[in-house]
């Protein structure tokens, strides 16, 4: 107790249960923040240390000053931003895009420089608090300060819009600051480009296009036109690739098809003298393909060019096929539609992008004229005759297959294919006995090609004639082999041909000289003897023989005729002398034959083996005939051809004609029985359209005719109408 | 000065480091490094210092290193949160991610670690999420880890009961929880995962009278759409549809006679199909009902039911079931864990159980936990009381088996963001396996 003790006095503090953060220090850190965004957008961040503000950045955030920080953010850029639009506000006329560059570059580094600073908030308090990010912020801070300020808006607009006029007229402008802005505003998102600039702008070009356009065409013409046209397309895609947004092509080119195409189509296309016939008709390649490229841009624009095209070579093709002067030349006529149809499959082909639509026009247009005339048919047939005969001498075989690609085309625009068929096979029949035709190969392979268009039934017949004429060829070795007396005298060459595959002839016989009938006995009694149960007949008015023969002078020739022709000629062997009826007795060759074989025998030029008095141009009853002693050719050879109809005279024209009414009857029929024989019940129309489809890869079924054919196999007993329907057919099975 | 050429010199709290500027540029250019050498900095020209910065070098090291070598290793003397803290601040957080764990295989899969909550009562379910973390269902709670395994604030929904969670990415959760009579509590929300606030709430109406639901299993699909069992008081028994970006209800597939959609254990989209497979299973209702709706037809294209099967199939039971596009077919397994499948193309047609020898028989546990199924890319896992099988080939033939003796059963696992997460039922624990990143050699 007496221990004495200082006094000590204990100041006992609280304990603090809580760690409060000096409460300035937020706003210290804010200040050293605000402070370094300003120096930012002063240019004078070079003093400035990033990990210093990155700390104090963080550190806020980490001591739950993130709202703060950012709503500093916010006021602080907010009104550096007002600042900045003042500025551009009051930049001179020319100036105001460098200006507004400028500063856009200017806000965009700063922009990255604050996020940099601010990347920890970004990272972690704007997420968690579902605020706008640093950069995002910044966007959409420029847009409602500067861009949406009024004074800069409708400036900026102008400006754009003016530039792209002067561009337009010609003026060079500076695309680089241009593409600049144009970026900025795609930056500040799609809308802010589509509000601001794209929709003003496809507004006042369409306006532009507009008088344009109608300047155009009143004064150029329509190649011109195109020309200008595309010219002005191809500048609206060069200006968005260098400064628009590239999803802004389709609607700015759209702008430019719509006024410069679309809305002057009918007045290009039929414009006078230079419109789309007139580009046809002159092969204007260029300017075709230019209006196929165009007009594909807008809506009808092709089917435009195509119904005019079609009319077009509607009407050529059927002044080509009605002329009465054209249609003198069969094979001239054919050349013409081929040439015509080159023509225009180098049109499609250069010009029209080979356009599928197009060929089908054009086919369907060839198909329409071509069945116009019905002697198409005979004249394909005939221009193929000619090739065959003599046309495709000495061409390739590349060429020679070219030719008959050509000819299937025509073919297949055929309807009547079994006429051309009918035609083809009396032609062939002719070429094939005379020996007259240039290419074996060639012949097959039109054969063949008709075979895989037609079918095999549509051939069959003429592969028959082929064979006939290599059986015919083996039978003749075999003829002579067994007679080695026959190496003497006149030598004989028999073609067997079968019936039906060969076309019908009715057989006329003539009298055959002696040595020849002897021999044509022995051929027959050869021929039965190898082959039983046949019948053979003799066409001798299809023959042809090669004679000797010695004039007056000693002249000595190899004479090249017909059969008729050889008996006549044989009969002077024992006369001088003989009138037209001896010689018509002694032949008994039928008269108009024997009238024609006269004649070019005595009134070719230079062919004229025999004399005739009185001399003149036709062959009368009463002339007389006798050799031409004085018959003189530089040739040994000497070939002398019958006067022949090339073309069918009007008598022989109906009678093909009624022949191929003949043979389409059973054919109708057949396809008939076919399509109720698996439909079992059918009304009248059905019938008609199936049967017409059936046919049609061989001709155009008449719908009479398939009446009738309905109505006679009801009287045989195939069919029955319904007895509630009478429209109604049942097959009787 | 602290640059010189490629060469760079740091003192990070009072260490000095040197690396290249090459080195940091793999930390890419929105993280501290790529701001600090970017030109718009032009860094203090002063050639004496060291770039300073005012942070752990311990942790430096390590980070420092990561961007060296692509490897992110933990020293004793550093924990693994300051690491995490410090990438963040670095803005390098997710190099550390994906250098911790690689690409999930079945086969080669390690067990990493366990985290042991606090929660009351068994697990119901656990769900990971796309990048690595997971939720956790327990009663009306949801806790919610991310990959760090930092626990989020748990998520409840008016603390009803919760039947199933998801993720519809890696920051939203969609939890589905009991009605709470009268009150239109409970039905299904859509939670913020960091936050755990409540950003909306799905509703079901019928006849333009929104009604109170309880909500079950839950599934998404690839073109944003949320389904959900639905079991309300009137009609509303069935399948909820909602448009996951507009969170409105676009669909429902009432239920049919005899066909209890609303109760459904399992859900599951198929792309391919166009479909969702509903599973109804024992012991929710007496019966297993398996189907495949077609969301335009509203019709099942194809089902399966152990209706009216003999008596004495009672181990051939379905627990769990899972649709394997790929192979067209339907796996599910038994309480043994079999596994048995069903060909998708054929409809009404019947089990094939594969006939593997078991490997469980003869030792279950007290507690059994029903077989779960999942299916990651074409590995097949089976849960089954304490380990986890993996099945692989044409043929799901067993290759690997997952196991810890802590915790007794699994009762739920999931797999996502190359993680697989087993949930225990005894202990309140979850483990958390990896495949470890591709050897260096």
């Amino acid at each position: 107790m007496s221990n004495p003790q200082k006094k000590r006095n204990f100041q006992i503090e609280a304990f603090k249960h809580k760690v409060v953060v000096d409460p300035k220090y937020a706003d210290k850190t804010w200040k050293i923040l605000e402070h370094a965004i300003h120096e930012i957008y002063n240019h004078n961040a070079s003093g400035l240390s990033f990990e210093e503000l990155y700390r104090n950045a963080y550190n806020m955030v980490l001591h739950k000053f993130g709202e703060k920080l950012y709503s500093g953010l916010v006021s602080t850029m907010t009104s550096h931003l007002k600042e900045i639009s003042k500025s551009i506000e009051d930049s001179q006329g020319g100036l105001f895009l460098e200006e507004l560059n400028r500063k856009w570059n200017d806000h965009n580094k700063a922009l990255q420089m604050i996020r940099d600073i601010l990347m920890y908030m970004d990272r972690t308090f704007i997420p968690s608090t579902r605020k706008t990010p640093v950069h995002e912020l910044g966007l959409i801070l420029w847009r409602d300060n500067v861009i949406y300020s009024p004074m800069i808006r409708v400036r900026l607009l102008d400006t754009l819009l003016e530039l792209v006029l002067q561009e337009r007229t010609g003026e060079v402008i500076n695309r680089g600051l241009m593409r600049n802005i144009i970026k900025m505003l795609m930056d500040l998102g799609s809308s802010v480009y589509q509000e601001e600039f794209e929709q003003p702008f496809l507004d006042v070009s369409a306006e532009f296009y507009k008088g344009e356009s109608q300047k155009f065409i009143e004064s150029c013409d329509c190649g011109e036109y195109l020309k200008k046209a595309e010219k002005r397309l191809n500048e609206e895609i060069d200006r968005v690739t260098h400064y628009l947004d590239a999803k802004s092509e389709g609607r700015i080119t759209n702008v430019v098809e719509k006024e410069m195409v679309a809305n002057h189509m009918l007045a290009l296309v039929h414009m006078e003298n230079s419109g789309l016939v007139n580009m046809l008709l002159d092969d204007k390649y260029e300017d075709l393909g230019r209006m196929y490229s165009l007009f594909r841009r807008v809506p009808n624009g092709l089917s435009t060019v195509r119904d005019v095209m079609t009319a077009h070579i509607r009407d050529i093709g059927k002044q080509l096929v009605t002329d009465p002067e054209k249609l003198k030349d069969p094979v001239e006529f054919v050349q013409r539609l081929l040439d015509e149809k080159d023509k225009y499959d180098g049109i499609i082909g250069s010009a029209f992008g080979n356009d599928k639509t197009f060929q089908n026009a054009l086919n369907s247009s060839f198909e329409y004229f071509i069945n116009l005339n019905p002697r198409s048919p005979e004249f394909i047939s005939l221009f193929v005759d000619d090739k065959l005969r003599k046309g495709l001498k000495g061409v390739s075989e590349e060429d020679v297959e070219v030719i008959l690609d050509k000819v299937m085309m025509l073919f297949r625009y055929l309807q009547e294919k079994d006429v051309f068929e009918k035609y083809y096979k009396q032609h062939l029949a002719k070429r094939l006995l005379s020996g007259k035709t240039v290419s074996d190969d060639a012949e097959r392979s039109l054969i063949v090609k008709l075979k895989t268009e037609c079918g095999y039934q549509f051939t069959s017949k003429l592969e028959g004639m082929f064979t006939d004429m290599k059986t015919s060829q083996d039978t003749m070795q075999g003829f002579y082999s067994s007679h080695p007396e026959l190496s003497e005298g006149p030598t004989l060459t028999v073609q067997v041909l079968t019936t039906g595959s060969w076309p019908t002839q009715s057989a006329v016989t003539c009298n055959l000289p002696a040595e020849m009938s002897s021999l044509c006995e022995k051929f027959r009694s050869y021929y039965l003897g190898t082959h039983s149960g046949r019948r053979l007949s003799w066409q001798t008015n299809m023959g042809t023989a090669d004679v000797k023969a010695t004039f007056g002078k000693g002249q000595k020739h190899e004479l090249n005729v017909s059969t008729y022709q050889m008996c006549v000629l044989m009969l002077f062997n024992t006369s001088e002398r003989l009138s037209y009826k001896e010689i018509e007795q002694a032949s008994e060759i039928p008269a108009a034959d024997l009238k024609r074989c006269l004649q070019s025998l005595a009134l070719v030029k230079g062919k004229n083996v025999l004399r005739k008095e009185p001399m003149s141009k036709d062959v009368g009853e009463d002339d007389v005939f006798f050799v031409n002693d004085k018959f003189a050719s530089k040739f040994y050879k000497v070939k002398i051809g019958t006067v022949v109809a090339q073309k069918e005279s009007e008598p022989e024209k109906q009678e093909t004609r009624q022949r191929v009414e003949e043979d389409r009857k059973p054919q109708i029929e057949a396809a008939i029985v076919r399509i109720m024989k698996s439909r079992r019940v059918l009304d009248h129309n059905n019938i008609i359209t199936e049967v017409t489809k059936q046919l049609l890869s061989r001709f155009l079924a008449n719908p009479t005719e398939i009446k009738k054919r309905i109505e006679s196999l009801i009287e045989r007993d195939f069919l029955e109408r319904d007895s509630v329907d009478r429209k109604l057919y049942r097959y009787l099975a | 000065m602290g640059i010189q050429g490629d060469r760079v010199r740091f003192n990070v709290g009072g260490r000095r480091f040197e690396t290249s500027a090459t080195t940091l540029a793999n930390a890419g250019r929105d993280s501290f490094f790529g701001a600090l050498f970017d030109r718009n900095w032009s860094l203090q020209t002063d050639v004496s210092s060291d770039i300073f910065i005012d942070r752990n070098p311990d942790c430096f090291a390590v980070l420092l290193d990561l961007l060296r070598t692509g490897e992110f290793c933990i020293p004793a003397n550093v924990s693994e949160k300051s690491l995490y803290r410090e990438a963040l601040f670095y803005g390098v957080l997710d190099h550390v991610r994906d250098a911790k764990w690689g690409q999930l295989d079945g086969n080669r899969l390690q067990y990493s670690r366990s985290v042991s909550g606090q929660a009351p009562g068994d697990g119901t379910a656990i769900r990971a999420s796309p990048n690595g973390g997971c939720c956790v269902v327990h009663g009306s709670m949801v806790h919610v880890y991310n990959w760090m395994l930092e626990e989020h604030p748990p998520i409840n929904l008016d603390f009803q009961r919760v039947n199933d969670a998801g993720w519809i990415d890696s920051e939203n959760i969609v939890i589905t929880a009991c009605e709470r009579l009268g009150t239109g509590d409970g039905g299904m929300g859509l939670f913020n995962a960091s936050t755990g606030e409540l950003r909306y709430k799905f509703s079901v109406s019928h006849e333009d009278q929104e009604k109170s639901y309880t909500a079950g299993a839950l599934t998404f699909s690839s073109d944003y759409r949320v389904f959900s069992s639905c079991k309300g008081r009137r009609n509303e028994y069935g399948i909820g549809v909602w448009d996951q970006i507009t969170g409105k209800q676009i669909d429902f597939f009432y239920e049919t006679p005899g066909w209890p959609l609303g109760d459904a254990d399992r859900l599951q989209w198929l792309s391919g199909y166009n479909c969702l497979l509903v599973a109804t299973l024992f012991p929710r209702k007496d019966n297993c009902y398996i189907s495949l709706l077609d969301c335009r037809e509203k019709d099942p294209v194809w089902y399966w039911s152990d209706v009216g099967m003999p008596t004495n199939f009672d181990e051939k039971r379905v627990r769990d079931v899972i649709a394997m596009e790929g192979k067209n077919s339907v796996c599910v397994v038994n309480e043994y864990e079999d596994l048995g499948f069903m060909d998708l193309r054929r409809v009404a047609g019947s089990v094939r159980w594969s006939s593997r020898s078991r490997m469980t028989k003869g030792k279950m546990p007290d507690e059994p936990c029903y077989p779960k199924l999942a299916l990651h890319d074409s590995q097949l896992f089976s849960s089954m009381s304490d380990s986890i099988s993996v099945f692989s080939g044409p043929d799901c033939v067993p290759t690997s088996r997952l196991r810890r003796s802590y915790g007794g059963s699994i009762c739920d696992f999931s797999i996502g963001g190359d993680r697989l997460f087993a949930l225990h039922s005894e202990e309140n624990v979850f483990d958390i396996w990896e495949t470890l990143p591709p050897s260096i050699i």
